[in-house]
């Protein structure tokens, strides 16, 4: 694996072409950081001290003046509220929920969409292209869009279901059809990027194995579970790692197509979180509601803290 | 796959129709967003499959009746100055990452992985009373300066994997030449890793041209394009069809910029540095 001390050493190899070798790499080092600081200012400021900060306000009681926010001393009492609150149990909830099946599915179809692709004669570019354009969608666009096409009144969909027999269900005002109305226009957006991905890590594997596993007359089905799936493992838990972190903050979707509803049906936390802070004008128990968020999310990076070292350290030495 | 195609079965066979269901499965919805921008914005409420009559009214109506040209405007604003930011800080931190020897730069890596990673409503609140007290609500900068710092990691992130694949021996000529770090950097290291400027330049940009939470929060008054479209109409009406042209016209820069750079894009999606 790769270490610092790796690089070091290489440096240090390398380097004794001009003057000695030590101070060279302290100067070096120095450099380095000298390079680096603005980047690291910058991230520090806005992401690292707001976490902070949103910490502090999160324990605290906060009241808003209208000329900003004054704190009045410490306070476990927001967490309380929150955590007795059946609203954020079930965002938390739903979001979970939400963040396992939208996922799952985009694994399921990128993977088939990686696997056509991979065995297309022709035309490989011009797919790749296309698959860019939901990724590179504005959210916002995206949630008019299925919002459009959900309409009651005017809807294509209804009126789809309606030519198969299904009725013309009101499919945002009803629980389930909106929850389930969410994920589709979720999934038609986030799908080709795990595509993508896949068929990346599909191009990358060798080619020799395919061979053996047919000369020993292994079935497409079982090498594709045997030798594909496998390999293709660590590509495929990097991909569903990013994504899950990238759910778990869903926000764009609700807000525009339900705000939240009908009811609470669709209200995950990040949407608990802005209508407890810019609506409610609540601070104290909005923060808390974002922090549990943030920490959440701090934990499944922490899970999965190999894996991203693996990332870092791949490319490294 | 070793079997013989021949005739119709080259062109008909089970991967071109699946191929054929990827392609209605990403084009279709785009193709109810482009020809309903099109239609005639009075008679919006029922179905049509094309069409009829064809009509430019929606994209007039965006831009006279609603304010879609200043918001363009704002987000171009917003989205280059990041940009820019992004790519100066990025480019001296991805260099120092990948090929200066640090101490901790490893830790360094996988904190600003999770930090882009991280979900934006954990930052909203301070930032938002921290923006409050400096007066810089509904300001570029309000935007300008968490959208740098936000989606910096994942720049440097892939400005560091492409500066790894630079050859040692460049500098090191250089460096015997004569020359200081700074001079080093802009004439040998640069015009290398400029494939990978560009890649994290496009990203940058595709993600400032798309973020919604921070600039609804920060400027609801100097709206940029996401805030712009999501607030079209009233509560009572959603003109459909000026929001979808209107959504057009957003889209389409980003449209054009990823196409003719797929080759950057899918590169950097697949560098290792993935996210969506």
């Amino acid at each position: 694996m790769t270490t610092t001390s790796g690089t070091a050493e290489q440096v240090r190899a390398t380097t004794p072409l001009v003057g000695r070798p030590d101070v060279n790499r302290k100067r070096m080092a120095r450099l380095g950081w000298t390079f680096s600081a603005p980047a690291l200012i910058v991230v520090a400021a806005v992401t690292i001290f707001p976490i902070v900060y949103s910490v502090i306000l999160s324990l605290n009681n906060v009241t808003d003046t209208g000329n900003g926010v004054q704190l009045h001393g410490f306070t476990g009492n927001n967490y309380s509220v929150v955590f007795q609150n059946s609203t954020w149990h079930y965002a938390l909830g739903f979001t979970i929920i939400y963040t396992f099946i939208t996922v799952a599915v985009e694994l399921v179809i990128g993977t088939l969409i990686a696997l056509v692709l991979q065995r297309l004669t022709a035309g490989r570019g011009w797919m790749m292209a296309l698959l860019l354009l939901p990724w590179s969608m504005i959210t916002v666009i995206n949630a008019e869009l299925w919002l459009y096409i959900y309409n009651g009144v005017y809807g294509v969909a209804d009126a789809i279901l309606g030519a198969v027999g299904l009725g013309t269900p009101n499919i945002l005002g009803t629980n389930t059809p909106a929850i389930i109305a969410l994920m589709i226009a979720d999934i038609w957006k986030t799908t080709p990027f795990v595509a993508i991905i896949v068929l990346a890590g599909l191009v990358m594997l060798p080619g020799d194995i395919y061979e053996a596993a047919e000369v020993d007359g292994s079935s497409g089905w079982s090498t594709f579970w045997r030798i594909t799936v496998p390999l293709l493992r660590p590509t495929l838990s990097l991909a569903v790692l990013f994504r899950v972190l990238q759910a778990f903050g869903l926000f764009d979707l609700p807000y525009v197509m339900t705000n939240g509803g009908p009811g609470t049906a669709t209200t995950s936390l990040a949407i608990l979180g802005y209508k407890a802070l810019f609506q409610n004008l609540d601070f104290g128990t909005g923060s808390a509601v974002a922090t549990t968020t943030a920490l959440l999310v701090l934990l499944g990076c922490l899970v999965s803290l190999r894996a991203f070292k693996v990332q870092v350290g791949k490319e490294g030495t | 796959m070793n079997r013989n195609r021949t005739g119709w079965h080259k062109v008909i066979n089970g991967v071109n129709i699946s191929g054929l269901f990827v392609v209605l499965f990403i084009v279709l919805p785009l193709y109810w967003l482009i020809i309903t921008s099109f239609r005639n914005p009075s008679n919006l409420g029922s179905v049509q499959y094309w069409p009829n009559p064809w009509s430019g009214d929606n994209y007039a109506q965006a831009f006279k009746e609603y304010d879609f040209g200043s918001y363009f405007i704002h987000s171009v604003i917003v989205t280059l100055s990041a940009t820019a930011l992004v790519l100066i800080f990025g480019t001296m931190a991805g260099y120092a990452l990948g090929r200066l020897p640090m101490r901790g730069k490893f830790t360094l890596m996988v904190t600003l992985l999770m930090i882009s990673l991280f979900p934006e409503i954990a930052v909203i609140a301070p930032l938002y009373t921290l923006e409050k007290d400096l007066g810089w609500l509904d300001s570029y900068q309000g935007l300008i300066i968490p959208y740098t710092a936000f989606f910096l990691p994942f720049a440097i992130w892939i400005l560091r994997n492409y500066m790894l694949g630079i050859p040692k021996e460049m500098e090191e000529t250089s460096r015997i030449d004569g020359a200081g770090p700074i001079r080093t950097v802009w004439s040998i290291i640069l015009p290398m890793a400029l494939p990978g400027v560009f890649t994290a330049a496009i990203f940058t940009f595709t993600a400032c041209w798309t973020e919604f939470l921070m600039a609804l929060t920060f400027d609801i008054n100097l709206k940029m394009i996401p805030v712009g479209i999501a607030t079209f109409g009233t509560p009572n009406e959603v003109p459909f069809g000026t929001i979808f042209a209107a959504s057009v016209v957003a889209v389409f820069p980003i449209g054009i910029l990823v196409f003719i750079f797929r080759k950057f894009v899918i590169s950097g999606l697949t560098s290792g540095a993935v996210k969506g």
